[in-house]
């Protein structure tokens, strides 16, 4: 097991250069000057030569990743080109609450989704099953930011019971405070797991109800309910553990136009205007950081995997 | 199965938007009953009015602002984007204001210039403080000049402190009084020292490098209002001023609430999160339809323009004739229409010049609708057939609106464009390198102050930001002797004669001098007084109240 984890983690090293060289040359070759940030009409080019060789981008692009990677071996992922505030800083600063939005949805999600999906696949083509696919189907087809305005409009403007933006309440600091203003944000972000969640928890369970297990247990005379969620729901999470390691993906994307729609003060809104502003040190130090939590989600998926059902063995 | 799926989700958005149009209608019906609540509330006021329009503003109360992102930082000697300026102009008091051609003076109370125009003084008022209680004195102003003067410090203001090759000199008198000695006579320098917000001596004295100091982040400034708390990607709030050599501010607080995206900006402000937002002219009708809010437009001194690239591949717009043909094909009125939706936020106009800066006239050729003289002269400039690019920023409501309207006029002479759509970043690039050859038509628009001579980066052979590749030797000699020429009267004609001639030569066509719209909150007054300033919304924030 340790010695898996350690392969594994190897193994990620070159992975995360591959994807660092990747993302850089795609920062470099987009059209776009970082230099465009700081230069009005009336500042003369000399200050322009200035601030950019400051910034070390009169250097080829090679020399630049080079600068770079060295700085970032060492812990430190360099400075925002736009505000000079250390790109670590920042990106944990806004950490906590990006984590702290798709923490709740993803979990959101899956309380709503094991239901849902567990049903459905018991009363496959009732009409039940049809209402519940219909609603993922929707789920798939809406798009976040159109729910995101829908539900801001009815609930703020028209009903006044929620926030419409932001994190907390100015000058308030509590943690309920917090958790009313997540709320939109987080059902809008969950919305967006929840059909594949279903679809895939459906699917598996119709496998699961052909077992001979569910048969035996028929004959028991258990009834269809203790079936389903005592028996078949434990098999059936299984691959909802793998699903949630794949969409740590899907939640960053999902979180740049959440927290764009919401004013949500996290990475996504973060990401979204270093790469409006071609702030490359920011948009390295991100992709760093979500390529990570996508490998370590993705790890921790095989693991739980193991723990979950010891018949697969940890080997390879 | 498929097909009837799609059906299905065709029925329920028709539902859901059903439900919201139902909403919508509930709005009337709200706002309707709002208006009889408000009826009362507003009898009140006006009986207010009635008893007491002498009767002091009240005090207390926050105003929260929308702005589109974080502060860059705040620090006046480097903030350049819209958000900062905007928060500092709170913070951080100025020296002096021109604002629509009128100065009125801040910490200084007057600046006077000596017979030889060689040295200005600037007196400041006495008893000035910094928000942490020092004294604000002539040693911070020369410090702030000084600092911008040091390369090392990497201030994009440095370039304006330096007349002819050399630097400005800063030379305190006594503690209110600073002296600046100026190389050669330049005219603009009151120009460039509106640009120069003094910062405190005492906080930044020993910083090797003030620009990434951590101080900026605990702003100590000399404004109405001092800095309080700062929530990344949230908001900023500042706190009254008590000291403020203005007068005690009426509002307790001001916020700068970060809101990224438009259109959910727009329902906080509806729903009362937000009390004043810039707005686009498409959105003005629902805001104003919530009848809480007044709509403000105003001038921003800012030019939108048709930019012809006369360095283009192909060749064509070099001819003058060309260029005047195409301007001759517009119609200036429904240009302005089709960006603006209304005349009402976009004053027509011919000179590069904008109306607030100094010696503007629209008394210039303008080329305006005539579509046979257009054929005419590109008959005359041998011109057949012309295929022209135009590139265009997607998602930019106005450029789209005016690229589709270039288009079909200029089809009715004859001339194919052909639309370039692209994201703004690449836009950007692309219409302000000076190396650009592959497009020939592109909208854009520029703001850059009170004095005349800033202009000259834009239309002098060579220059960094002349993105038409204007050139005409005439013209770079007249804008060198503008520069520095005492004389107003003299200077006026100088100036007349470029605008004139650049109209002429129809470098650019001019589009419309172009109006920012703010809506702001009913329930706060004192906007008149805190005067609606370009790029800051309020140039004096204190005179605001809550009614």
């Amino acid at each position: 097991m340790r010695q898996l984890i350690a392969k594994r983690l190897l193994q990620t090293i070159p992975m995360l250069f591959f994807v660092s060289v990747v993302c850089f040359s795609m920062i470099k070759l987009a059209p776009g000057d970082p230099v465009l940030n700081f230069v009005t009409p009336n500042m003369n080019p000399e200050s322009v030569e200035q601030i950019r060789h400051n910034l070390g981008l009169d250097q080829p692009a090679y020399v630049q990743y080079w600068e770079w990677l060295k700085q970032s071996l060492t812990g430190n992922l360099g400075y925002s080109l736009v505000n000079h505030q250390p790109v670590m800083d920042q990106i944990l600063d806004r950490l906590p609450a990006t984590a702290g939005l798709m923490g709740a949805a993803i979990a959101l999600a899956v309380l709503l989704a094991i239901p849902l999906g567990l049903i459905a696949g018991a009363y496959r083509n009732k009409w039940i099953d049809k209402a519940i696919n219909f609603l993922a189907y929707i789920g798939i087809s809406v798009p976040l930011f159109w729910l995101a305005i829908l539900l801001v409009y009815l609930f703020a403007v028209k009903l006044h019971w929620l926030p419409s933006m932001g994190m907390r309440t100015i000058g308030k600091n509590s943690f309920w405070d917090v958790v009313k203003h997540g709320i939109l944000p987080c059902v809008v972000l969950a919305f967006g797991f929840l059909s594949s969640y279903v679809r895939y928890i459906r699917s598996s369970t119709i496998g699961q109800l052909k077992e001979d297990y569910v048969q035996i247990q028929y004959a028991f005379g258990s009834n269809r309910f203790t079936i389903l969620f005592r028996h078949v729901m434990k098999h059936v999470l299984l691959p909802v553990i793998t699903l949630l390691g794949l969409s740590m993906a899907d939640l960053v994307a999902g979180a740049i136009v959440t927290e764009t729609v919401f004013s949500w003060p996290g990475i996504g809104t973060l990401g979204m205007t270093a790469a409006k502003g071609m702030d490359y040190p920011v948009i390295m130090g991100i992709t760093l950081f979500s390529s990570v939590a996508l490998i370590a989600g993705n790890l921790a998926a095989d693991l739980l995997y193991g723990i979950a059902d010891p018949r697969i063995k940890l080997t390879r | 199965m498929r097909s009837k799926r799609k059906l299905s989700v065709v029925v329920v958005l028709a539902l859901l938007t059903l439900v919201i149009s139902a909403c919508g209608g509930n709005s009337n019906s709200n706002s309707n009953s709002n208006a009889s609540t408000n009826a009362p509330s507003n009898n009140a006021q006006t009986a207010d009015n009635g008893q007491a329009d002498a009767s002091q503003p009240k005090d207390g109360g926050s105003l929260i602002i929308a702005v589109g992102a974080d502060p860059v930082i705040l620090n006046p000697n480097y903030a350049g984007d819209r958000v900062s300026l905007t928060i500092d102009q709170a913070l951080y008091a100025p020296l002096f204001q021109i604002n629509s051609g009128k100065k009125t003076f801040y910490l200084a109370d007057s600046l006077t210039p000596s017979a030889d125009m060689l040295t200005y003084t600037l007196k400041l008022k006495s008893g000035l403080t910094w928000h942490d209680g020092e004294k604000l004195t002539a040693d911070d102003v020369v410090f702030t000049f000084n600092k911008i003067l040091d390369e090392k410090q990497n201030s994009f203001l440095r370039g304006n402190l330096i007349v002819g090759g050399k630097p400005i000199e800063a030379v305190k008198v006594d503690d209110t009084t600073v002296d600046f000695k100026l190389p050669s006579v330049s005219p603009a320098f009151e120009a460039t020292l509106v640009q120069i917000t003094p910062i405190p001596k005492h906080i930044f004295e020993n910083e090797a490098d003030i620009e990434k100091s951590t101080k900026n982040a605990a702003p100590v400034g000399s404004g109405a209002f001092k800095f309080k708390e700062y929530k990344t990607g949230e908001y900023v709030t500042l706190e009254r001023f008590d000291n403020y050599f203005g007068g005690k501010p009426h509002l307790d607080s001001i916020t700068y609430r970060i809101a990224k995206d438009t259109n959910a900006a727009n329902l906080a402000l509806q729903s009362g999160e937000i009390n004043v937002k810039y707005l686009d002219p498409q959105d003005v009708s629902t805001i104003e339809g919530t009848g809480k809010f007044d709509i403000m437009p105003y001038a921003e001194g800012r030019l939108s323009y048709v930019l012809f690239n006369e360095n283009s591949d192909r060749g064509a717009l070099k001819k003058k004739e060309v260029r005047q043909a195409l301007s001759y094909a517009l119609n200036r009125d429904e240009v302005i229409q089709a960006a603006y939706s209304s005349a009402e936020y976009a004053d027509a106009a011919k000179s590069i010049l904008t109306p607030d800066t100094l010696y503007h006239t629209n008394e210039v050729p303008s080329f305006d609708n005539d579509a046979a003289k257009a054929k005419e002269l590109l008959q005359a400039a041998g011109e057949s057939n012309l295929k022209l690019r135009f590139i265009v920023k997607s998602g930019d409501k106005v450029q789209e609106a005016i690229s589709l309207y270039v288009q079909q006029k200029l089809k009715e002479i004859g001339v194919e464009v052909e639309l370039q759509s692209m994201d703004a970043s690449a836009w950007g690039a692309k219409a302000f390198d000076p190396a650009a050859k592959d497009f020939e038509l592109a909208i854009s628009g520029y703001i850059m102050g009170s004095d005349p001579d800033a202009y000259s980066v834009l239309f002098t052979t060579d220059a960094v930001y002349n993105s038409t590749h204007y050139t005409n030797a005439e013209v770079d000699g007249l804008w060198k002797q503008g520069g520095s020429e005492a004389d107003t009267a003299k200077r006026g004609e100088i100036y007349k004669q470029i605008q004139e001639k650049i109209a002429d030569d129809a470098a650019i066509f001019p589009i419309g001098y172009t109006k920012t719209i703010v809506a702001f909150d009913k329930q706060f007054g004192g906007v008149e007084d805190a005067v609606l300033k370009p790029v800051v919304i309020f140039e004096d924030p204190s005179k605001l109240y809550l009614k």
